[in-house]
């Protein structure tokens, strides 16, 4: 691993401060599992590694009576494990459970999950200067694909790898972004960005920025969720095609959903148009297929990966399938 | 054999060792003064190495060594180019940025598809990407084919398996003088230090290659690594020893891998099952070294009386492979398994039923012996009353619904019987302890054990009892722990050895009791005469009595290979889960019926078993190394996208040993297993996948894709 | 490691830093370069610790250590280069194998992906501090008896694993082992042994 120098900060403030104030390159480690990852290849090489762990306020989870509060500095299993989270927000845990090993959950955080790098190999690979490393082009467009993107890429064809985010986006959560200017809220869904808008960036988080915190919307009554992750191994492994689906449904008809897709696009995949033909609408495994289908309507798989098409219609109706 | 330890389970001897951490490993080698060695690698796939300057790495503090590597010419990408030695990691791992290579780069071909093309970049000098290297042939294919009811032609694919051991490739080399001393991780001591013999142009005499404990090899540590050359000229160069561990990239790079097949078989049968014709055209790759040979099952499985084989290497741009446990048997099973499947669904048959009719107790292969022993059809039998056969699908896909149930086999063919010349000693110390030395190596195969086993045995001792040495080329020559020779090799040199200690310890206490040596019986750590057990002498006053230590010679004597043919057998069943949506696998149920003569020690015999159906299950399902086909890089040279089956892929699984015992092979008729029990597992696996969907994905791994797209083939009616 | 010069200016160091390293009872040299190697970042709202390394205490097998460590050290790379234990193994280097698998406060964490500086004042468990007074721990001798492995390489690590298990699921299911050990790679494929292996240590514990 290069040398670099690491930062403890130990408030939010200090925090801000050292952002914006700090003029060497800086890369946030929250539980690491993902950074160190890129430290050791060199994929990352900050001067300054800014240590979140000590910063205080920035982990723990909140049930409040409009909502759950989740610290980004949050273990994913303290997540799995939370008497709010088991209760109100199952799919949370499911999704939770789903990602990584049970030894990166002990470390890896809800924050770094949701900021985590994509997993393509030629970004991981250091001597590979591709788009997102500042490079003239996309190794994956031409080259091997299996796990790229079909819907949403163009430039760049990562898939965003978190497990939390889709299921996330499906309960409407929003992010706090802080920094030294101030603070904002934003729903996660518009926290991701498409490489169309900055290639070099998954989210819209600026540098002297960092989350700090997650909100979910107290459970609507009658609400459900599912998360259903398809890969190749049986664990251990990122997603093919995943669909977080929460909503409500009453005598078989959904009043509310929303679905969220991952593993198939540079971000977190919203399906509108599958909300729509299911919205209203009782739920029967025919229309989850349609409607599966026309969320998938405008993807342009690339040469090895078309097979996702069918992934992911499989786990949207399986997941839409699963609340009633 | 009214045994006490051999035929039982016996916990290993070193267990305690290994799980409290203490059993060294190469990786955990660290001697005084010791620099850490690290290797630049090519970028390119194919390039002029123009220049090597080693100037500024030579000038950074901590560097103590530099070396140029390059031979000319660069052939793959990750082909060492130069390498150096520091004070630690970090600063070799600088000092390798500091090498300045001008390169000139050349044209490259990295698919062999597309090397077989004309006018693809040549990769050897003066020498065609495409050479047959195999082939055989008996009776007449045409004719064959004429004869049967059914004749179908299919094209099985076997990936680029890499071996990936726990511990990565490492050596660590230190002089005296003109004598070197090498801690390796490797699978063959003797042939380590021959090699460094050559390599070094130093004598082999005053080599000393060690290794204690290793972190599984699989074929991919059989020989001299380039790395354990590296560090012995880096600490020549340096003065001080030098560690050379690879890095796990590095691993998925450099240090080989299980050659790819692309198996076209044409076979004939007739509506009784009786096989007629096969012929086989193999295309293998091995990057810029041969690819391995499948035809061993085609041509020696089944009694067919029209085969014609041909296989071709294709050359790549890429790394060079090499032996994966069970080199070739376990592709080639993979093929003509699938093939006998899709033979049996053509006729309407049972597909054990068609290996049944074609059941061979002579080899089919050049000599045309009788099998010494066989148990193949115990094998079968056994294994299909455990896995419950008679619940497979009757016709491929007959099950309904979103998920698919299916039943399938495959057999095991491999050699696996032993080297003769192979040495053991015994040791019987004054004191009245007792040594075991060998110079194989215990590769995480239980050697150690087994050799307790058989010592104590013989010797009326405890496994416990007996102190095991292995693991160094300065003890007596034993083979490379490869091809599933170890344990009847090793073995029987052990019996041997133990056999004539208590012959002399029977002659000592004779004198003591006043008897002949033939009337001394020996049990329990006493001697006696028959019927005077009341009156016996002790195992440490025979021992006294010896007054020094007394070095008993055990070597593995020659089988009657002029007349017969000695094999290694099994047959595994794989009951699957397929889900025609997501295309995605699940073993459900696993049996493993194995022919491997008599078993010396039944626990870790079974964990040679259960690893080898493991590894198979995960090539049959994840595993493949994925090479970006412009630049010839591996783009998964991890253990994150390379994927290997974890504790939640995992059946229930039973082993079954038929315990045929072969008497003419060697005295205690035991034979390999480690091989014998990797060959069958992928393709029961694809087998029991065709008996689920009904049509067979043909190409392994089995990933999501590629049954989806199977199940897409079906659908289309080819 | 490279040596930061000395500063003219301790300005770093926070009372409440120095506290804590007398608190650790390693006075003396073990301190100093802890003074000298850190500084800060001075921020509006304050000045930030930060350093390149760090004097840090780790309580490892019931041992406390005080070394310095490089920021980019990894908890697995002091453990194996500096304290000698070499029973945590470096497979991957990825966090994608487990075999250097470590209890962290007892609870398991990939020691590659961890830096050392962050595990200050905490305590660490390796398969070294398994056995107590020479006699095995349960999960030890379950794996021993019942050949819960191959090469062993792998084995630390599905060690550290299990009895952190064990202790929070006395008596699992055969599933519940299945998914607790999903963390750790065996390249032999042993897995159906070693999970006989921790259901024998559950009930060797349990007796």
């Amino acid at each position: 691993m290069r040398e670099f120098r690491i930062a403890q900060p130990r408030t939010v403030e200090e925090l801000a401060a050292l952002l914006a104030e700090t003029k060497e390159s800086v890369a946030l480690m929250a539980g690491g599992t993902d950074l160190i990852d890129m430290l050791k290849s060199g994929v990352a090489a900050p001067d300054l590694v800014v240590d979140l762990q000590g910063v205080e306020g920035l982990a723990g989870i909140a049930p409040g009576k409009d909502g759950l509060r989740i610290g980004p500095l949050t273990r994913v299993a303290a997540l799995a494990a939370d008497p709010a989270v088991v209760r109100d927000f199952p799919i949370l845990k499911e999704a939770a459970l789903s990602l990584a090993t049970p030894q990166l959950r002990n470390v890896g955080t809800v924050g770094g999950n949701l900021c985590q790098r994509p997993r393509c190999w030629y970004f991981r690979d250091p001597e590979v200067a591709c788009r997102k490393k500042g490079g003239m082009r996309c190794f994956a467009m031409r080259g091997r694909n299996k796990y790229h993107a079909v819907l949403g890429g163009g430039g760049c064809f990562i898939v965003h790898p978190s497990d939390l985010a889709p299921a996330l986006i499906s309960l409407g959560a929003a992010v706090t972004v802080a920094s030294a200017r101030g603070e904002k809220s934003l729903p996660l869904e518009d926290f991701y960005r498409l490489p169309s808008v900055d290639v070099t960036r998954e989210t819209s988080l600026g540098r002297d920025e960092f989350l700090k915190d997650v909100f979910v919307p107290a459970p609507k009554p009658g609400q459900k969720g599912a998360y259903v992750k398809l890969k190749e191994r049986g664990t251990w492994d990122f997603a093919v095609a995943s669909a977080a689906v929460s909503g409500v449904v009453k005598g078989g008809v959904a009043s509310e959903i929303a679905i969220v897709a991952g593993g198939i696009a540079p971000v977190p995949w919203r399906m509108k148009a599958a909300e729509e033909i299911l919205r209203g609408k009782p739920v029967t495994e025919a229309l989850a297929a349609r409607a599966a289908a026309a969320a998938l309507k405008e993807a342009s798989p690339l040469a090895e990966n078309a097979y996702k098409l069918e992934l992911a219609a499989a786990a949207v109706k399986r997941a839409v399938l699963a609340l009633l | 054999m009214d045994a006490k330890y051999i035929g039982k389970a016996t916990p290993r001897v070193d267990g305690r060792k290994v799980v409290t951490g203490r059993a060294e490993y190469t990786h955990d080698v660290r001697l005084k003064d010791m620099l850490f060695g690290m290797i630049l690698r090519s970028p390119h796939a194919a390039a002029e190495v123009v220049s090597v300057d080693l100037a500024q790495a030579k000038a950074l503090p901590g560097v103590l060594a530099a070396l140029s590597l390059a031979e000319g010419r660069v052939r793959y990408a990750g082909q060492q180019v130069a390498a150096v030695a520091a004070v630690d990691e970090r600063t070799a791992e600088k000092a390798l940025g500091l090498i300045k290579v001008d390169y000139k780069v050349l044209p490259s071909v990295v698919e062999w598809e597309k090397a077989r093309e004309p006018g693809a970049p040549q990769v050897r000098e003066a020498k065609p990407n495409v050479e047959k290297f195999s082939e055989a042939a008996r009776g007449d294919v045409e004719k064959g084919l004429k004869e049967a009811d059914a004749v179908i032609e299919r094209t099985y694919r076997t990936a680029f398996e890499v071996h990936n051991p726990a511990e990565t490739h490492a050596s660590v080399a230190a002089w005296e003088g003109e004598r070197l001393t090498v801690y390796d991780s490797t699978q063959n001591v003797h042939g380590v230090r021959d090699g460094l013999a050559r390599a070094l142009k130093v004598p082999a005499a005053g080599i000393t290659v060690i290794k204690h404990y290793m972190g599984g090899g699989f074929g991919s540590k059989l020989g001299l690594g380039e790395h354990t050359v590296v560090a012995a000229l880096l600490a020549r160069e340096a003065g001080r020893p030098v560690r050379v561990a690879l890095s796990r990239r590095e691993n998925g790079m450099c240090v080989g891998y299980r050659p790819s097949s692309f198996q076209t078989y044409k076979a004939g049968i007739k509506k009784d099952g009786t096989l007629t014709a096969l012929s086989l055209v193999n295309y293998a790759s091995g990057g810029i070294d041969y690819g391995d040979e499948v035809l061993e099952p085609a041509v020696d499985l089944y009694r067919i009386p029209n085969v014609k084989v041909e296989e071709f290497s294709v050359f790549t741009n890429t790394g060079a492979g090499c032996a994966c446990r069970a080199p070739g048997n376990t592709q080639g099973m993979f093929g003509l398994e699938g093939l006998m499947d899709e033979l049996a669904a053509a006729i309407g048959m049972d597909p054990l039923e068609v290996r049944r009719k074609n059941y061979t107790t002579r080899s089919q292969g050049d000599t045309g012996l009788p099998y010494s022993t066989k148990g193949l059809d115990l094998c079968y039998a056994a294994g299909a009353k455990a896995i419950g056969w008679e619940r497979r699908n009757r016709r491929p896909g007959e099950g309904s619904g979103p998920v698919r149930r299916g039943i399938g086999m495959s057999s095991s063919l491999w050699w696996g019987t032993g080297v003769p010349g192979t040495l053991a000693d015994i040791v019987l110390y004054p004191d009245g302890s007792v040594e075991v030395v060998s110079g194989t190596q215990d590769i995480g195969t239980g050697t150690r054990t087994h050799m307790a086993v058989v010592a104590a045995e013989t010797l009326g001792l405890e496994p416990k009892d007996i102190v095991v040495n292995v693991g160094s080329s300065d003890y007596p020559w034993a083979p490379a722990s490869g091809g599933s020779v170890t344990t009847p090799s090793v073995a029987p040199a052990v019996r041997e050895a133990a056999l004539k200690a208590v012959a002399r310890l029977k002659q000592v206490a004779a004198g003591k009791l006043k008897a002949k040596a033939e009337d001394v019986l020996m049990d329990g750590r006493r001697f006696f005469v028959k019927g005077a057990e009341d009156k016996p002498v002790a195992w440490a006053d025979v021992c006294r009595s010896l007054r020094r230590e007394t070095v008993f010679h055990g070597e593995a004597a020659a089988y009657p290979q002029d007349q017969y043919a000695f094999n290694t057998f099994g047959a595994h069943f794989a009951e699957v889960e397929v889900d025609l949506e997501t295309g995605k696998v699940r073993v459900l149920r696993y049996v493993a019926a194995q022919d491997s003569g008599r078993i010396i020690n039944r626990q870790t015999a079974e964990s040679q078993v259960v690893g080898g159906i493991t590894q198979g299950l995960s090539a049959a399902l994840f595993e493949e190394r994925v090479l970006d086909s412009a630049t010839g890089r591996s783009v998964n040279p991890n253990l994150r996208d390379y994927k290997i089956a974890t504790s939640l892929d995992i059946p229930e699984i039973e082993v079954i040993f038929v315990d045929v015992v072969d008497e003419r092979l060697n005295i205690l008729g035991a034979k390999g297993l480690g091989e014998p029990a990797r060959i069958p597992s992928s393709a029961a696996v694809g087998n029991a996948v065709f008996n689920a969907i009904g049509v067979h994905v043909r190409e392994i791994p089995m990933t999501p894709k590629r049954v989806l797209e199977a199940l897409k083939r079906k659908e289309a009616g080819s | 490691m490279d040596k930061k010069p000395v500063r003219k200016t301790p300005g770093g160091v926070s009372r409440r830093d120095f506290i804590k390293g007398v608190g650790t009872g390693a006075l003396g040299t073990a301190v100093l370069p802890r003074l000298f190697a850190q500084d800060a970042i001075a921020t509006k709202k304050g000045r930030v610790p930060v350093f390149d390394s760090k004097a840090v205490t780790l309580t490892v097998n019931g041992s406390p250590k005080t070394l310095t460590v490089a920021a980019n050290e990894t908890l697995l790379d002091v453990l194996r280069n500096r304290l000698e234990l070499a029973g945590a193994k470096k497979v991957c280097d990825r966090g994608e194998c487990g075999g250097c698998t470590v209890l962290l406060d007892g609870v398991p964490v990939y020691a590659c992906m961890f830096l050392a500086v962050r595990a200050d004042g905490r305590s660490v468990t390796t398969v070294e501090g398994l056995a107590r007074g020479g006699k095995l721990h349960p999960v030890q001798e379950a794996f021993v008896e019942n050949d819960g492995y191959q090469c062993g390489f792998c084995t630390p690590g599905f060690l550290m694993t299990t009895a952190a298990f064990l202790e929070k699921n006395p008596s699992p299911t055969a599933d519940e082992i299945r998914q607790a050990l999903s963390g750790n790679l065996c390249r032999c494929g042993n897995y159906a042994k070693i999970t006989k292996a921790v259901a024998a240590a559950a009930k060797m514990k349990g007796a």
